[in-house]
């Protein structure tokens, strides 16, 4: 969950509130679902929330939601913005992995250190979540003064453009070096360049925009030094690249709504998307951002009132939106109808059900007082689960600890260290069914069959008494191109007896018990099977149907498990036993 | 006529002529007295024997009676005290007569009301006078103290003996003294011959069909003694704690539902109204398997996700402004929740298409790629619970779980409004732990968003809540280190001795 680091000298001058004391902003701020996580090392004090409001992902976005929250601001806010100066061009050469681009122009921000930093974290945690580690939308900020704009012909307006570069053909000095370095080189070199590497590397062309002086910035990675960023900066260029227009127009916004709380004006920009170049069909190729209009979306009062469980008037409801820092109208008809006014830094509300829910909050969920529906169903066990319940039941009634071991094991486990070879006939040969991207050599695939569960245990546990009888019922699984997921699911019953005189008598005693429990009729007629001492191992044949594997655990397969007492086992299909 | 060894040893023991006690007849035959009387009673109850029990008071001196016999009774002390300071002439200050007579602590209390009762003076305004005309030598207390202490009959009247007890000078008991004596049948019977029975260790078949059972005599047992432990199977801890849950959702109404481990993202994330790109869906979280991906997804049913993640659902509904890829929807993983199970279940798949009111759960394995810890593992059991109704409420939410936790000893739910791609609104619920009293997270709930009902074909509310079992399992038995319980590193003996929770 995204975390927000908060100064709350700042925050006390953001809300006005100057007397609200640490504690009673970490209390205010648990009621809008801002948990309390600890201090960072700059005494900071650190939040952590759902990934819903992301437009509270810096100070000045929980120094609004408080406002709304004390009463101090009601309704939807949209700044003040001036008519575009500056146009972004964006070139055909723009890579097809990267086609968007939008950005602002913000003037007489005051940025001081606290403000500053504040604005570098709001673009990290942005990255991180809408951004999806800049792959999604990645911010780029630059001191406006150093970017010498170039009239796309005499007289008309400053422009910069949004073009892919050769990596090798062009070179820049980035943030924290003193060198110019092609991107190539940036991405091999730079500490910032290899973070981010993998987002571009592989393209023919790289995206990077320029100005009249050249490359400043080679988004998603790193900006240019020439343009950086200080507390003396006062007007400042915003751009967003990414993979979707939408996601870095609102991320735009976010980011325009943190700098008008600190005294910015936001000035529009045009971005025209070259005849080439690929551009946002739903908004079309020529575009002026920031786009503060508000949406809007219709909320039932029956909705309200069913979902939260409480009658309201009218009234209240809109109380409620507004201090919610939405704007709500309603007509008085039979079914009251809200029409609700969405500001444009939420990009949480997909559905009228999220508005509703920010009544509840609004309202407070605490207020709801708790009741049991009064809805009458009948409850019941799955067969399956009934079944496993009773043979587990029969088993330690002879004497079994039950298991419950991992469903997921490896190659090693399961095959080799047993004698089995993955795709034979024998039980627990079955394919393998393996994971993609196994992060541990322990857990590579799910288990064939539970036996080596058993015999793992058993090895883990020789320092304990003896004798060990232990069993399982228990999910198997393995490859089966024919079946509904592609993965043939399984339960298996198996029991092992580990003691100085286990036998296959004694294994065999304790099936035949079982199948006896189910009203089933056993054979064991003799097999070879790799685990087992031939001419000690049976298949297990229930009803007729040979179903799996009965006898004395090969000495080899003892001692690669360090076992120092006969194991007499079997292992079988759950089914037989219907 | 034969007789078990004790018995016999016992009757001749026993005189036709002479009465004999317990005690007589333990030092004669060597027996404990108890055996003896045990032997009696069997012997009186074969008519063998006359039993007379005699009840006797007895007396004894207590320390403190003991140490006035020596001493002197303290209200004596006093009096001869006074007397040396000349207290029959003159009233002499009590504290100096106190002195003289060496009384200490507890002493003086006792001296002073008792010389008072005695009438052995006089005390006013803290000065003591004596009678000169008490003998305080002719004392009958000290008198039967002496008796007593000398084993004699203190001859006493009853009225002393009880002012002596009242003072706690001396212990009145009761006790039950019983003799012997043979009866006619006793002095034949030895007459004619008794023999002792066979002592066997062993009660075996052949003695019980035989019938000389009735014959012999068992040899006894230290029975205070340890026994090894008797070791049976047992049902695992943590399934004996998902047998709970399972009982009290049934119990609630609840039928139980059933799915595949491995599934496709469709069902396990796609349904959920979960985005493509939303970081719980990287390779980082899920474990992809490596199978062709699942063909068999109603076509329709792809289509209504697929526009719901890409558009919304309903008139004012947006979707996500995220890929959304088929190919991706049908590869197959292990479920890293069983909301999957849910989602087959509402959507008709998995059996019946359904109407409400329904109520499901399942208490099933779900895979997270977690960091191994003492409370997390790859793998672990998720309670999953669901409820579908007209019109469900917030409320409706809080009192079911309200009622489902207090089956577990945890009260005081609190609901913290949170946020589920694929509920709204959605709480995260916190209980009290039922031993430490800290607040917890005990589970994740909400009402399933109409992006999430709506293409499953589902159009009433459904209410749903997830929880891990472990968790629960380690609130209940007090578990420290999950990996005790679950998986092959589970120590046996930890298994065998685990506390047993109903």
């Amino acid at each position: 969950m995204p975390v927000v680091d908060i100064d709350t000298d700042e925050l006390r001058g953001l809300t006005g509130r100057t007397d609200t004391t640490d504690a009673e902003f970490e209390e205010d701020l648990f009621g809008l679902g801002l948990e309390f996580e600890g201090e960072t090392d700059d005494g900071l004090l650190q939040f952590e929330f759902a990934p819903d409001r992301l437009d509270r992902l810096s100070v000045e976005g929980v120094a609004r939601s408080l406002r709304y929250h004390y009463g101090d601001d009601r309704g939807v806010y949209v700044p003040e913005t001036n008519d575009p100066e500056w146009t972004i061009e964006v070139d055909e050469s723009v890579p097809d992995e990267r086609p968007y681009v939008t950005g602002a122009v913000v003037r007489g921000a005051d940025l001081d250190e606290g403000a500053l930093e504040s604005l570098i974290q709001l673009q990290e945690k942005l990255h991180a979540t809408m951004g999806r580690g800049r792959e999604k939308g990645a911010i780029g900020i630059h001191d406006l003064a150093m970017v010498k704009g170039a009239p796309l012909q005499e007289g008309s307006e400053p422009s910069i453009t949004y073009r892919g570069v050769d990596p090798d053909g062009v070179s820049f000095v980035p943030l924290d070096a003193n060198d110019e370095l092609t991107p190539t080189e940036v991405l091999a070199e730079h500490d910032t360049g290899r973070t981010y590497a993998d987002l571009v590397e592989g393209l023919d062309r790289h995206p990077a925009i320029y100005d009249e002086l050249g490359l400043f910035s080679f988004p998603p990675v790193i900006n240019g030094k020439r343009t950086e960023v200080t507390t003396g900066s006062r007007e400042l260029l915003v751009e967003l690249t990414g993979t979707d227009q939408w996601t870095i127009d609102r991320m735009c916004n976010i980011i325009c709504y943190a700098l008008s709380a600190r005294g910015g004006t936001v000035e529009k920009v045009e971005v025209n998307y070259a005849d080439g170049a690929t551009h946002p069909s739903e908004y079309g190729a020529e575009l002026v951002r920031p786009n503060f209009d508000t949406d809007e979306k219709a909320v039932k009062h029956d909705r309200i009132e069913t979902l939260l469980g409480v009658d309201f008037e009218p009234e209240e409801v809109v109380d409620c939106f507004e201090r919610a820092g939405l704007e709500a109208s309603y007509t008085l008809d039979e079914d009251v109808t809200y029409e609700v006014e969405i500001p444009p830094y939420r990009v949480d509300v997909l559905h009228p059900l999220d508005l509703v829910d920010d009544v509840g909050r609004a309202y407070g969920f605490d207020n709801l007082e708790p009741r049991y529906p009064d809805v009458g169903t009948v409850g019941g066990r799955h067969e399956r689960s009934r079944l496993e319940d009773a043979v587990r039941t029969s088993l330690v009634g002879l004497g079994f600890e039950d298991l419950l071991n991992f469903h997921m094991t490896s190659g090693t486990e399961n095959y080799d260290r047993m004698r089995v070879e993955p795709g034979s006939s024998a039980l627990g040969g079955g394919e393998p069914v393996e994971i993609t991207e196994p992060y541990s050599e322990e857990y590579t695939q799910l288990r064939t069959w539970a036996l080596p569960s058993l015999v793992m245990l058993l090895e883990r546990n020789t320092h304990n008494a003896y004798p060990q009888d232990v069993a399982e019922v228990g999910f198997v699984a393995e490859r089966d191109d024919a079946g509904d997921t592609n993965v043939a699911e399984r339960r298996h019953v198996a029991g092992a007896v580990a003691r100085r005189d286990a036998s296959y008598e004694a294994a065999k005693g304790r099936l035949q018990a079982v199948c006896d429990d189910f009203g089933t009729d056993l054979e064991t007629p003799r097999t070879e099977h790799p685990s087992f001492i031939d001419g000690r191992t049976a298949t297990v044949v229930v009803d007729g149907d040979e179903v799996g594997v009965i006898g004395e655990l090969h000495p080899a397969v003892l001692v690669e498990h360090d076992l120092e007492v006969p194991v007499a086992a079997f292992e079988f299909d759950l089914d037989a036993l219907r | 006529m034969r007789l078990p060894q004790r018995q016999l040893a016992v009757l001749e023991a026993a005189s036709a002529t002479d009465e004999r006690t317990i005690d007589e007849m333990a030092t004669a035959t060597g027996l404990k007295p108890e055996t003896v009387v045990g032997a009696a009673f069997d012997l009186r109850d074969e008519g063998l024997l006359s039993l007379a029990e005699r009840t006797v008071d007895t007396l004894d001196l207590t320390d403190e009676g003991r140490r006035y016999v020596d001493g002197g009774l303290p209200e004596t002390r006093l009096y001869r005290a006074g007397l040396a300071l000349d207290a029959d002439e003159s009233a002499v200050s009590m504290g100096e007569v106190i002195g003289e007579a060496g009384l200490e602590g507890p002493e003086v209390d006792i001296a002073l009301s008792n010389f008072a009762r005695k009438g052995l003076g006089s005390i006013d305004s803290g000065e003591l006078r004596v009678d000169p005309d008490v003998d305080p030598d002719a004392d009958p207390e000290a008198a039967a103290l002496a008796a007593l202490v000398e084993g004699d009959d203190p001859a006493a009247d009853e009225a002393v003996l009880d002012q002596l007890d009242s003072r706690g000078l001396v212990d009145r008991a009761e006790s039950v003294t019983r003799s012997a004596t043979l009866t006619e049948d006793g002095v034949d019977a030895l007459m004619t011959g008794v023999e002792a029975t066979e002592t066997v260790s062993e009660l075996t078949p052949e003695l019980l069909a035989s019938g000389e059972w009735r014959d012999v005599e068992f040899s006894e047992y230290n029975v205070e003694a340890d026994a090894p432990t008797a070791r049976g199977g047992r049902k695992h801890v943590l399934r004996r704690t998902a047998d709970r849950v399972k009982d009290v959702l049934v119990g609630m109404g609840f039928q139980e539902m059933e799915g595949p481990h491995a599934d496709s993202d469709f069902w396990i994330n796609d349904c959920l109204f979960m985005p493509q790109d939303h970081p719980a869906r990287t390779h980082w979280d899920r474990f992809a398997l490596d199978v062709d991906p699942m063909d068999r997804i109603p076509d329709e049913l792809i289509a209504r996700v697929e526009a719901t993640h890409r558009d919304g659902w309903g008139v004012d509904g947006d979707g996500y402004h995220s890929p959304w890829s088929e190919e991706f929807a049908r590869e197959v993983a292990l479920r890293g929740h069983t909301t999957s199970l849910s989602m087959r279940y509402l959507s008709g798949i998995a059996g019946a298409e359904l109407e409400p009111p329904q109520r499901y759960f399942s208490v099933e394995k779900v895979y997270r790629n977690d960091t191994l810890d003492p409370t997390h593992l790859l793998e672990f059991f998720q309670i999953e619970g669901w409820v579908m109704a007209e019109d469900l409420s917030v409320r409706d939410l809080m009192g079911t779980f309200e009622e489902f936790y207090r089956q577990f000893g945890i009260t005081d739910i609190r609901f913290k409004p949170h946020y589920n791609p694929y509920t709204e609104p959605s709480f995260e619920l916190f209980g009290e732990h039922p031993e430490t009293g800290e607040e917890i997270e005990i589970g994740n709930s909400g009402v399933f968003r109409e992006e999430v009902t709506g293409p499953l074909g589902v159009d009433c509310d459904v209410m749903a809540w997830g929880l891990a079992l472990e968790r629960l399992a380690m609130l209940t038995t007090g578990a420290e280190d999950i990996r005790d319980l679950h998986g092959t590193l589970a120590d046996i003996d930890f298994l065998r001795n685990a506390e047993v929770s109903y």
